[in-house]
Order: C-alpha cells, then structure tokens, then sequence
C-alpha cells in the first residue's frame, strides 16, 4: 500500500505584471509536484505588480515549491500564508 | 538618452553585442531573422555558420563553458527555434550561460499558425532559465542587456530573446544610457558559518564533495587552497573533474554510479560532506536513503533552491564560494583517516594491463591523456567512452573538461569542440566521442571543413550503443534490443569526405604512435579507434542502490 499524505498550502506570490507570469508559475508548479487546487490573479493593477493567490496541494515540503517560484526572475516576493486554509491531510 | 543615430532593431542587437564583449556568434539563418543577417553583413561580429541548430546551441555551449563567458546562438523561427531545444535543456541542466536569439513572425502575423511559426517563447519556460519575447522596438536595448545578465546571474544558464520581424525592421532613435536595465539582486541570508566551523572541527571522517558550481563560481583556487590547508579528503562530481589538482594525494576521483572505489567508500563511510558547489543528483546519490548515513552537511550554493532539496542540511552558507569557502579554513585532526584513504587510493587504483592484442579503451584514453599538451580541452559525448574518459584523464581545470553531465545528450561532443576551439584558438581541443553519439551531429564535420578548425577527434569506436548495451546485458537479460551499429558508415572514408585527415587503429601495439600522429597534426583529425563490443564500464553502482554496492568487471 502507498502510503501518501497530501498537505495543502496557500502561496501568495507578488510577480510583475507580465503576461507570461502565470504561465512561468503554472509550469513550474506542475513539474515540481504540486496540484492547484484554487488561483485567484489580479493584474494589472496600475502600479504594474501582479498578485496571485494559489492552494496547492502535495505530499511535498512547501518550501521545494517557494525556492523554486522565488528563482522565477519575474517574482518579487512569494509566502505562505495559511491562515485562510484548512489545513487538510489526506491519506491515499 | 546617448546618441541620435537611427537603428534598426537588428543593428541595435549587434551593437549591445558589442557592449558585452561578443565576437563570436554560431548561428543558421532563414526566412524571420534575416533582418539580423542582413545587418551582421556589416558587422564585426564573426558568425559560424553551423549545419543545423542544434550544433549551433552546443557550439555556444562550448564556446561559454571552455571560455567562461556567455556564448551566442542564432536561429529562425519555427524548425530553426525547436532545434534549438536539446541545446538550450543541455544548458540549463549544467548551468551554462548562453544566450538564444531566435527570430520569429512579424507581430501581425503571431497567433495565427503563421509559415513557421511556433510559440517558443511558450517552449522555453521548461528549458531556459528566462526568456523574452520583444513586441516593442524600445524595450529590445533593455531585454538584450537583461539576457545577458541573467545568464551570468548567480546560478548561470541560458536565456533565449525571441524578436519578431518586425521589430528586427523597426528604427531606434535612441539607446539607453547607461546600464539603467540592471535588475535588483536578490539578498541571500546570511551563512551559516559558525555552525560550519563547529561541525568540521568535529568531524574526524569529513570528504569534501566538489561539484561543477566551484568552476562557474570561479573558485577553483579556492577550493584547491581549502583542500590543500585543510587536508581534507575529496571526491569530485562528473561536472567537477579538474577543480581538485589531480595529483592532490587526498583526492579520491569521481563519485557515483561509474565513480572510483574508493571515492564511494569514502563518501558512505564519511562523518561530514563539506558541498561546494553540487547538488547530490541521483548519478552521484545512487539509492539517496542510503547515501553517506553517516554524515552531517554542511552546504555551499548560490541558488537557495538546491540547500534540503535532497538532502537536509545541517548548515547551509548560501551566496559565493569564492569569498564564503576561505572562511571555513582550519586545521583537521584527520591523519588516520587521510591515511586509511590513501592506502584505498592504491589499493584500488586503475589497471590497465588488459590482456591480448585488442585495444582497452581506458588505456588509449590514458595514453591521450598523458600525452595532450596542458591546457587541452576536452570534450565528450555521452555512453561508455564519455565514463572512461572521465576515470582515465586528467584534467587541470574544469574548463578543461566539457561534458553533458545534468542531460546526458548524445551529440554533444562535436559541436561543443568546436566552439571550445573557436573560443581558445591556441590550445589543443580534443572531443571524444562514440560510433552512436558522433552520428548525432555528424553534419558539424562539414563546419570544421569550412573554418579549417584543428579539433582532434578521438572516435571510440565498438560498433554498438555500447552503454544501453551494457545495460541490457547487465539488467535486461542480455536482450540486446536495437544497439548494434555494426553498419555504421566508414569513418575513415566519410572524413575524407570533410578533408579531415583520418586513421583507424584496431591494435594495443598501435596506439602510441597513432595518438602522437593526431597530436603532432596541424588541422582537424579523426582517430578512429575500434574496441571490443563486449567491454564495460567498471565500477557500476546498479540503480537505486547504495554506492557501496558497486558490480565490478571480472
Ligand atoms: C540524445 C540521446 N539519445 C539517447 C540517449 C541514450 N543513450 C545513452 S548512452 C547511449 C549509447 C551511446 O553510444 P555511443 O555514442 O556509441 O557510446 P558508447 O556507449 O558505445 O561508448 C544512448 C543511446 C542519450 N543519452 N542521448
Ligand atoms: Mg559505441
């Protein structure tokens, strides 16, 4: 049996305002392990940062994850920030 | 705001060239970049023209890498940009810095399956480290300063600046200032240094685990100063060959699945890895859970995202090795343990009494080795003749030594040579290669052809895709599923074709002379050295086991 424990994560990741941003994040989430379980991205906000909002979900430590977002050259900041998320635990 | 001469975007690209000291750009043209074409006609700018794209991106490759500098690629668009893939993954995965200008349709067209058109600004995100696309004539100063940057930022790798048409047609009137482009650094946290200090002074097995990141950092002096004062023992990944002088009496050789045994005994009985610079990849690893058990980590990087990706750290000093590994210097108690690795050093040092008349490609290996002047560069392509030549030569600087080590791309090696010479025109470049990899980019020989470029060829030849022969031997049976090559065109005659001089050997008695006639020639050379089929590369670690439990050849 696998025993597999999925934590879920919310990543707020502040980018500049590049169409391609999203693109850059969605790719580099996928390949590293992490399912997107919800994203809200607001751009275009006049003084050109982007701000997405991500739950993510892995059996992966979250930090993989934000190193990885961080060395995007677009990003500016990325954190976790779980106060709005139940911290959910599944087992497969 | 400087000047007021008018530019078009292409011009532009080659004056910004200029500002980062680029002479030397390998490139093939077509329909979306002939506005840069046309203006390289009136440039300074020295273009080789390779015969396909993706010997152009390894060209660049072993331009940057035996160079220490950014290398330069040109493509089209559409089949021109996809060729050049494999080259720019290759150097994403070794962290070579290269920049990628490919030209695409002109704006009004984009998105609209136009003739050649392809979304590779969509490509590049999983095989550059950045990219671009340029819509706007006055953001192309600015992006082509930044692609360099980028390239040579920290951790280096490879940017690719895709410019529709349109914008390589379109007039600047004006150029930046002056560097106003340059990005903020990222800060690192401060290292960990004391907690360092503390487990070294500890350790009483510590092995100092080098990685290709001490070249690119630049730190080779360092690192021989750090393991020189401190005496430590150290092992080397496939990438970091030539970092540790390899006469150093503490050095061990590479590590990993075809690494030495003694290095990998080392390694697993170890009580401290000191990391500088490598990233515990699962060639060098084998079975992770089971990898140095024994040890602490203390973690030299500069990219955060490679410290507790594999392995834990117990202390990380991020930022660069240059000024960080000096800081960890001190004296070691470890005379006991220097001398029980020596005596393992010998104990299982290389043998190359093979017996009868054919030829031990080590042994030929050894022999270029011993005889190539100093600063020779090597390249390699990838299968058994690429782990031979990584246990049986020595190399003095990781420059020296240029091999597809994170990818593993059979093709490498030709292309790679040729950009190694282009950038040193006065040392040797010798690539070695196999009967499978040199078919790969075979077309380049017509590139040496045309610029006469001195690259020696050492072609080990066994008529077979002799690594995943191996494999299949060891682990599948002996099923030997499509590796025989025993139809491979005639070398000797298909160099001829190339006006490259050319000889094959088939004889242990023959190998002297044979290497100091390709060594003594003027021009390019192919050797083309025929070995037994069945030969294999000792030690292997099988996969997914620990380094210890190492096959050995009978
Ligand atoms: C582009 C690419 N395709 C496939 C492979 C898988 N592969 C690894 S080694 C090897 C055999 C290489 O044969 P050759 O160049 O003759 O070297 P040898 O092992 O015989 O010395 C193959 C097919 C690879 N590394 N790269
Ligand atoms: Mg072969």
């Amino acid at each position: 049996m696998n025993a597999m424990t999925l934590n879920m994560y919310q990543l707020v990741i502040m980018a500049d305002d590049k169409q391609v941003v999203l693109e850059r994040i969605l790719q580099v989430t996928r390949y590293r392990g992490f399912l997107i379980n919800a994203m809200n991205a607001e751009v275009n906000t006049g003084n050109n940062v982007a701000t997405i909002t991500m739950t993510v979900s892995s059996e992966r430590p979250i930090s993989l994850l934000v190193d990885q977002i961080n060395k995007l050259i677009d990003i500016k900041s990325v954190k976790v920030d779980n106060s709005e998320v139940q911290i959910q635990q599944y087992s497969a | 705001m400087t000047e007021s001469k008018t530019l078009t975007g292409s011009s532009l690209l080659f004056e910004v060239l200029k500002d980062h000291g680029v002479q030397h750009v390998f490139g093939y043209p077509g329909g979306a970049i002939m506005p840069i074409y046309d203006a390289l006609y009136d440039s300074d700018v020295k273009h080789f023209l390779c015969r396909h794209e993706q010997g152009a991106a390894f060209s660049a490759v072993g331009y940057a890498r035996a160079a220490g500098t950014v290398g330069v690629c040109f493509a089209t668009s559409g089949p021109g940009a996809t060729n050049l893939i494999t080259g720019l993954a290759d150097a994403l995965a070794d962290s070579i810095p290269i920049v990628a200008i490919t030209g695409q349709v002109p704006t009004a067209a984009m998105g609209s399956d136009a003739f050649q058109e392809i979304d590779i600004f969509g490509l590049s995100l999983a095989c550059t480290k950045h990219s671009f696309q340029v819509t706007d004539i006055n953001e192309l100063e600015k992006v082509l300063h930044q692609a360099f940057e980028i390239a040579l930022e920290g951790r280096h790798g490879p940017v690719l600046v895709d410019i529709p048409k349109d914008v390589q047609l379109a007039e600047v009137t004006q150029r930046l200032d002056k560097l106003s482009h340059l990005r903020n650094k990222v800060k690192l946290p401060l290292a960990d240094i004391s907690k360092a200090l503390d487990l070294l002074t500890h350790a009483k097995q510590p092995i100092l685990y080098v990685g290709g990141g001490v070249g690119m950092a630049n730190a080779v002096e360092e690192v021989r100063q750090f393991a020189e004062k401190t005496g430590m023992p150290s092992v080397s990944t496939l990438k970091g060959l030539g970092a540790i002088n390899p006469d150093n009496e503490n050095y061990l050789g590479m590590l990993g699945m075809h690494g030495t045994k003694a290095a990998n005994i080392a390694v697993q009985e170890s009580d401290l890895l000191v990391v500088v610079g490598a990233r515990f990849d699962d060639r060098v690893t084998g079975k992770l859970d089971e990898f140095a058990p024994n040890a602490k980590v203390i973690h030299f990087d500069i990219d955060t995202a490679e410290i507790n990706k594999r392995r834990t750290a117990d202390a990380a000093i991020l930022g660069d090795l240059k000024g960080n590994l000096p800081l960890l210097t001190t004296d070691l108690e470890i005379s006991v343990w220097q001398q029980r690795l020596q005596q393992m050093k010998t104990d299982f040092t290389w043998r190359y009494d093979h017996p009868g008349d054919n030829i031990f490609a080590p042994a030929v290996l050894k022999t270029v080795s011993d005889l190539m002047p100093s600063n020779t560069c090597v390249t390699t392509d990838v299968g058994q003749h690429q782990m031979w030549a990584a246990q049986h030569m020595a190399f003095n600087d990781p420059s020296n030594f240029l091999t597809s080590a994170g990818m593993g791309t059979m093709g490498f090696g030709l292309p790679a040579a040729i950009g190694a010479q282009i950038s040193r025109p006065h040392d040797t470049v010798i690539a070695v290669s196999g009967d499978g990899s040199i078919m790969m980019n075979i077309q380049e020989l017509a590139t040496i052809k045309r610029y006469q470029i001195p690259v020696k060829i050492v072609l080990i030849d066994n008529a077979k895709l002799g690594m995943v022969r191996q494999w299949q031997d060891l682990f599948f049976d002996g099923r030997l599923s499509e590796t025989d090559l025993s139809d491979n065109p005639d070398f000797v005659m298909l160099s001829r074709a190339f006006d490259i001089k050319s000889q094959k050997i088939t004889k242990k008695s023959e190998i002297k002379a044979a290497v100091e006639e390709m060594l003594d020639h003027d021009g390019p050379y192919l050797l083309q050295v025929k070995i037994d089929a069945a030969e294999n590369v000792w030690p292997l670690v099988p996969p997914n086991t620990a380094n210890d439990k190492m096959m050995e050849g009978v």
